[in-house]
Parts: structure tokens; sequence; C-alpha cells
């Protein structure tokens, strides 16, 4: 194990990972990566492996929309199968309110060279024919958008990142980090003490018990969402299908399982990911609703993980004021997996270039501070 | 078309029921509504029951109580229904896949019914351990739920035709079957259990919640305490082609000819000369299947000396020292290469020998069924002499997980009369820990447990002995 290294990253998932990739291609490769548990064991490995480009808000579209193109050859580059198809999303929604958000929406993704379209309910039966439009008020398409599988994706980086020379440490947890005149020294795991100038809070739901090392506050809170899995089938869903109405979301993986979750409006911000009957029933409930041959398809399993959720529902990203060396990477609000590829391609500019391709200033911490935040409608999950 | 029934048994007396017309890929066929889909359609001569789904690789049956993917197909529209434990009906369509199961296309709405149920003791299983577990319970007057998946109580020991061994307080010289008849007897007559068969226990959530999945309801069993009774699953071997239709578990050759009064084959080879190795062997000439042989890896037979010397005087030869090499033959077995064994047991090159069978029947053990355990969370443990991932618990087999309790199989592999005392022991123990019993309880549980003792003394103990020290810490 290293005693020192030029950069910490802390957290194993697809932030942290991923910004170690991304750095390590550009050649910086002095770095050591800190996972508690197994790498992909927080929301990564947790989550639908959905990825969308219909957010309600210029900034998470233009973030979404550069993420996919990352995607459509990550394959390629990591030389490892991500599972990556663009079946598109399909969102449904219910009331003429939700219609117009919509209507706004698409023209806006459009704007941004996001090729959604906007539809009525008929024509959502040519992409989903097996869908029960009553009672829907409109869809939106996004043909580009889909689905990839985060454990494929990990161990794309994972491999890549040994044979780069990062060293990746799993099972080891961080028990302090040592800061002294300002400035950070060390952070002390369970194995060791490593030497280190910069530190990335790549944690998720745990980042701000890290931050909390360094005397920084954090105002993100974890919630527990459930998901589940069906047997598998041969293909016949195209797109992920979700709707902000009910906060439901779900797809086909390309191992042929209907995977999906829905929201609970009523979940306590907690750190408990035990699944429960409950959530099992409100969702199959739905999905049948929507899809009535679903009525008919076994569920396999069900899991749950955390949302890392900041007051806006957009990720922290960059320095913070306080202690420069420290970076953060968290806060995705549930969309971690899917802008991830750009989220962490901007944060290696950051750090070797010291500015970035796109401004991540809106998302630094002070936002919350100086009151200039730009709220995230489109949440599902 | 083919018929593979029995007809004449010297000890078991089929009831079939009344013979219903269902649909084969199109053609029709008879079977009987005692029947599942799965027995009714190898009694007609299929073997190829579905293709695997990521190399198309031909299966048959394999396990035949609902624990393996091999029988899966298509019914009445909707894929992947384990035909080894669904009951056939009339009319039923029923199709193989190729691959993954296409989407369903039955858009029938049978109505789902949610219950509740409040229960002092849920049991999940309903072999020898539950059933066992649920008459001690009730003794107490404890309310009881006891979940099964099958159509019939009483696990595999409504196959086991064969007298057990032992003192005659332990039913020595009374046959399986029957043993059977008198637990199930003594549970649908006793008013404070409540029987749910044909339900799967598919989660456990917190505090001492069973979700089940019955034919047309989800039940929501709210218990004080739970015992999981859900037995084990046969191993596999690895060989070439193992997967081949025709390859199945000695106890799958059981349940067809024992429950169903199916011929597993006509000529068939069988691999492990332990005491169900050599148990099945003999059933099977009851059932009028030629057994070429008895291959056995191990330098000596396994099973009790008795067995060994009857199925010996009935002409089937046990080869020890040779294994397995191979199944052969086209989408259905043809045949097995069999091989001698060296000292370390390496096959000796030149000693192969092929036997033409159209059945490979495998008997290498048990392994515990501990899926609904993990996912409760209890603290499991891989102990080879039980057989495999069992849970850590006290004297009184409760585990990790307060008021979750093990019995049977599923705490480590065993027999059936060892299975019937933990489940007593684990009903007894359910009442005494939740107030509803006292000193008389604690009492019969001692002599329980002297009994158990007892079962598990002399050398055919002395493995399992070793096991329980492992696992018995908490």
């Amino acid at each position: 194990m290293k005693d020192r290294a030029e950069l910490v990253i802390i957290g194993g998932g697809v932030s942290g990972l991923g910004t170690a990739y991304q750095l390590a291609k550009r050649g910086f490769t002095d770095i050591v990566v800190i996972e508690r548990d197994y790498f992909g064991s927080g929301a990564t490995g947790r989550c639908g492996g959905g990825i969308r480009q219909q957010f309600s808000e210029e900034y998470n579209i233009i973030l979404a929309r550069e993420s996919v193109r990352m995607f459509e050859k990550m394959s390629d580059e990591l030389g490892q199968d991500i599972g990556f198809r663009q079946g598109g999303y399909l969102i449904l929604a219910h009331t003429e309110k939700e219609a117009e958000d919509l209507r706004r929406n698409v023209r806006l993704q459009n704007s941004l060279d996001v090729p959604s379209m906007y539809m009525e309910p008929e024509e959502a039966l040519e992409i989903v024919p097996e869908l029960n439009i009553e009672g829907l008020s409109a869809a939106a398409y996004c043909p580009t958008d889909g689905v990839a599988q985060p454990f494929l994706v990990i161990k794309g980086y994972v491999d890549n990142l040994r044979k780069m020379g990062v060293e990746l440490m799993d099972h080891t947890e961080v028990l302090d980090i040592k800061v002294e005149n300002g400035e950070i020294r060390k952070v002390i795991t369970d194995k060791g003490d490593i030497e280190t100038r910069m530190v990335l809070n790549a944690a998720g739901a745990w980042s701000r018990n890290i931050a909390k090392m360094v005397g920084v506050e954090l105002p993100n809170k974890p919630y527990r969402h459930e998901i589940m899995a069906t047997e598998h089938m041969k293909p016949w869903l195209k797109p992920m299908v979700i709707s902000f109405h009910n906060g439901v979301y779900f797809s086909q993986s390309h191992d042929g399982e209907i995977v999906g979750g829905i929201g609970d409006p009523n979940e306590p911000s907690s750190y408990n990911i035990k699944s429960s009957l409950e959530f099992l029933e409100r969702f199959t409930s739905v999905v049948v609703r929507y899809i009535p041959i679903m009525r008919k398809v076994k569920v396999m399993r069900q899991w749950a993980g955390l949302y890392d959720v900041t007051p806006d529902a957009r990720p922290i990203l960059g320095p913070v004021d306080e202690l420069p060396g420290f970076i953060q990477a968290h806060g995705y609000s549930g969309h971690g997996f899917m802008i991830h590829p750009m989220v962490t391609k901007l944060l290696a500019e950051y750090i070797i270039d010291g500015k970035t391709s796109i401004d991540i200033e809106p998302l630094n911490l002070r936002r919350y501070t100086s009151g200039e935040t730009i709220q995230e409608k489109n949440v599902v999950g | 078309m083919t018929d593979l029934r029995i007809h004449r048994h010297p000890i078991l007396k089929y009831v079939r029921g009344n013979p219903l017309k269902f649909y084969f890929e199109g053609e029709e066929r008879t079977g009987y509504e005692n029947e599942t889909i799965g027995a009714a359609l190898y009694a007609t001569g299929l073997k190829e029951f579905s293709h695997s789904f990521k190399l198309d690789r031909p299966r048959g049956i394999f396990c035949a109580i609902g624990q393996c993917a091999s029988c899966r197909m298509r019914v009445n529209g909707v894929p992947n229904v384990r035909t080894c434990i669904t009951p056939l009906e009339e009319g039923m369509t029923v199709e193989r896949q190729f691959g993954a199961g296409e989407k369903p296309t039955n858009t029938e709405v049978r109505k789902t019914f949610k219950k509740e149920l409040e229960a002092d003791i849920a049991i999940v299983g309903g072999g020898p351990a539950g059933l066992s577990a649920a008459i001690y319970a009730a003794k107490f007057g404890a309310r009881v739920v006891l979940v099964d998946r099958f159509p019939k109580l009483g696990g595999q020991l409504i196959k086991q035709t064969h007298k057990f061994f032992g003192s005659r307080k332990h039913d020595a010289g009374v046959r399986g079957i029957d043993i059977a008849e008198r637990l199930i007897k003594q549970v649908e007559e006793n008013p404070n259990i409540m029987v749910l068969s044909e339900a799967e226990a598919f989660g456990y959530y917190e505090p001492a919640t069973i979700a089940v999945a019955g034919k047309d309801t989800i039940y929501r069993i709210n218990a004080k305490k739970i015992i999981m009774a859900t037995g084990a699953a046969e191993k596999a071997l690895l060989f070439e082609n193992n997967d081949l239709p025709g390859v199945y578990g000695a106890g799958a050759a059981q349940t067809l000819m024992n429950t169903y009064g199916v011929k597993p084959g006509d000529e068939i080879i069988m691999v492990g000369a332990g005491n169900v190795g050599v148990i099945v062997t003999y059933q099977l000439l009851q059932a009028g299947v030629k057994v070429k042989m008895i291959v056995e890896a191990m330098p000596k037979i396994g099973a009790y000396f008795v067995h060994a010397a009857k199925v010996r005087r009935m002409g089937v030869p046990i080869l020890t020292r040779h294994s397995i090499l191979r199944a052969y033959g086209e989408n259905q077995v043809e045949g097995a290469t069999i091989v001698q064994l060296d000292d370390n047991w390496q096959p000796i090159p030149g000693t192969e020998k092929d036997v033409e069978v159209d059945g490979i029947a495998i008997s290498v053990g048990l392994r515990p069924t501990y899926g609904l355990l993990d996912q409760a969370g209890v603290k499991i443990q891989f102990v080879p002499e039980l057989g495999g991932h069992v849970a850590l618990r006290n004297r009184n087999l409760e585990t990790s997980v307060k008021n979750i309790y093990v019995a049977g199989d599923i705490a480590g592999i065993e027999e059936a009369s060892t299975a019937i005392m933990e489940g007593r022991i684990a009903g007894l123990s359910a009442v005494i820990d939740m107030g509803l019993a006292g000193d008389d309880a604690k009492e019969l549980r001692e002599s329980v447990r002297a009994e158990l003792t007892e079962l598990r003394a002399g050398p055919f103990g002395a493995r399992i002995r070793q096991g329980l020290e492992k696992v018995e810490v908490l």
C-alpha cells in the first residue's frame, strides 16, 4: 500500500472511480482510491442503470447530453461491454399541468440538441404497445436515452485503473483526515496512513461524514430508495418508462429482467437500506396499471440503496472555500450514474488544469450560502 | 404414445384422479388431476423440457421439486412456469421455451387477494421438521401458520417407501410414507394450525413478517416467531454434459416414481453409493427400472450395509473407486462413460467404459436451502460436515436474528428422524420463549434433546457432532 499520493479519492462508486479513470487517462496516476466495502457497493451498484437527458433545468440537460455521448463510446474505450442500450426514456404525464411541463421541457431540451419529443398518449403506443394509456394526458420520448449495467461499468473502470497503475483499495475504511495550517496532510485508514494534499470526497450518502472530519458541513441527506427486478424475458420493453406523477420508473435490462422502483414521499431521511413489502405492493400495482401483462411476470429480487439528496437536487462539485484541497463529488440526488461520465471528466479537468470546459461554479457548495440555487424538478424513484 | 406410468407397485397405490386433456405444443395429451404438468409430460415420454438461455443447451427435469430452473415452460401464455410443481389443469396449453421466455400474452385478470394473517408462529416448510414443529407448538396453544410450496404436505418424507432404522421409539421399522401420513393427519386435524399449501414464502420483513405468494392470494403473516424448515436441495456433479436431459437427482427420480407413479427411465446408472443412492436404487428396482450399476468415487460404500447388501443381492453391481466421466447422447442421455479412479481421485486412462442407459441419477449429497435465512440477515457459515451453508444458532435452534429458528435439513443435512426431533425442539423453544409454555414444555424439550443426542451417537453421527460444534455457538 502506498504511504503517499498526490490525490486520495474516497469512495469506489462511479463518481470516485470515474474521476480516477479520467485523471489516469490524462497521465495523472498518483492516486489511491479507497472504498469501505466492495467497488460499486453503494448507490452505483444499487441503482436502476437509467441514463436520461430529459431534465427540466439547462445545466443538468447539458451534463446528461455530454454523458450520453461518452456512454456511447464507453464499451469500446474500456474494452468492457457495459450493457449500454439506447431504448429511450418514455415519460408519462397524467394531468394537464404535467403535460404542459413536458411540452416546456421538450422545447428546452430540443434547444440544447437533445432529440426528445412531445406526444399524445396514442403515439406512445407505438413505442410501448403493451401500455395502458387510460388516464394519461401526454408523453415525452427521447430515443437516445437508455440504460447500462452499473456493475459492468465498475468492472471496466477497475480493470483499466489497475492496468494504468492507480492504487485501488477496497474493504478499507477512512477513519480520519488530518489538516494542518489550513491544508490537508494525511488520510488515516484502518490499513494505514496516506500522506496527501488533496482529497476527492466521492463517498455518496456518506460524504457528509467525510466532510465532518475536516470540519465542513454538507447539506446532503440520505434517503432510502427501493428497487426490484423480475425474472428474465426476451427483450420486449424498449424504453425506460417513468412518470413524475407517482415517481415510478422501470425498464428491461440487457439481461432481460424488468428493473424498477418508485419513490415514497413519506420516506424519512436515514441510512436504512432494508427492503419492505409495502414497496413491492406499491410498485407492482403501479406497474400493472401501466402494463397489464406485467401481472403475469414474477418478481425475483428486491433491494434498496441511498439517494444522496441536496436541497436543490443537483450535485455538489469542486473545491470548498475553507479547505482548497478538499474537492467535492457527491449529492447526485438519484442521478449520479447517468451524469457521471461528464461530471468526472470535468472534475479531472479541474484537478489537472484548474479550469473546466463547462463551468462547474454553479454547482459549488457555496451556492447554499449565497442563495444562488436552481431547483431540478424532474426527479423519480 | 409412450406411457411411463407405473401401474403395479409392491408398496404404493397411486391415486391419480380423473384424466385431463391438455395441449403440448398444439398436440393433445392426457394427464391426471393429481399430476403436475411436469410429471404428466414426463409420463408421455418428454425428456427435453427447455433450452438454457445463454448457450441454448437442452435441459430436462433435474430436481422435480421446484428448486432448479430446467423444467420451466410457457403455460397458458405465461413464461417461466416451473412445471414440476405446477398442478395440471384441464385444457392447459404448454410450450417449451428456447432461451429466455417471451413476454406474457395472457391478459386474463384472475383476481388477486391480499390477506393479512396474525400468528404466534409462522413455519416455512411442511416436511418432517416443519410438521413436527407445528404439532409441538400447537400442543401448547400457539396459533401456527404453516406454509408449504407443494400441493401435498410431508416434504421428501412422502416419497420414502423404505423402513427406518434405529430404535423402536424413533419409528424403526416404519416406512417414511407412513410417518408422513401420521404427521400430516395430526397437523390437519389440529384447529390451532392453519396450512397454506402451494404457497411460496418469498420474503422475510422486519420485525417478524413472512410474505407468501399463494395461488390467488398474497399473504402477509405477522408472526411473533418464525421457524424456517425449508429443507435441502440436491447437489449437482461436475462432468461433461451434466445438464443433458436424463441426468437428474436421485431425489427427482424418487419424486417421479413415488409421488406421481412415473418411471424416470427404463435403464439407468446411479452415481453415488451413499444412503440416498442405494435406497433410491432399491426403489427404482421396485418400480420396474433396471439399474445397471452404482458407481462410487470413494473406496468404500457410504450407505448402511443392509441396504447395500440388498441391492447387490438383486443384481446391481456397486463399483467403488469409479466415477462418471461424461454423459452422451443427442438432446437426451443415451449413455454414460464411467472410469476407474486412482488413489488421488484421478481417472485411470484406459479404464473408460461406455454404459448404455437412458438416465443418470446423481446422489452426491444434499445442501441446505438457506436463501430465506440469508435474506433475513441471519449469520450463515459454510460447514462441510453439515452439507453446506447453515445458520449459527443456540441450543434451542434460535438464530442470530431474534425470533427466527431453524429445524431439519436447513440446519444441517441429516435424516428425517433427526429433522423430526429438531422440529419439536424449535416448536417448543418458540412457545417457551414467547411465554406460552413453562416447565412442562421445558421438560419435554429436554427429553426430545436426549433422544436427538441418542440418534446422533455412534460413528455415523461423528461428523454431524463435529459440524454442530461449529454452529451451536450463540
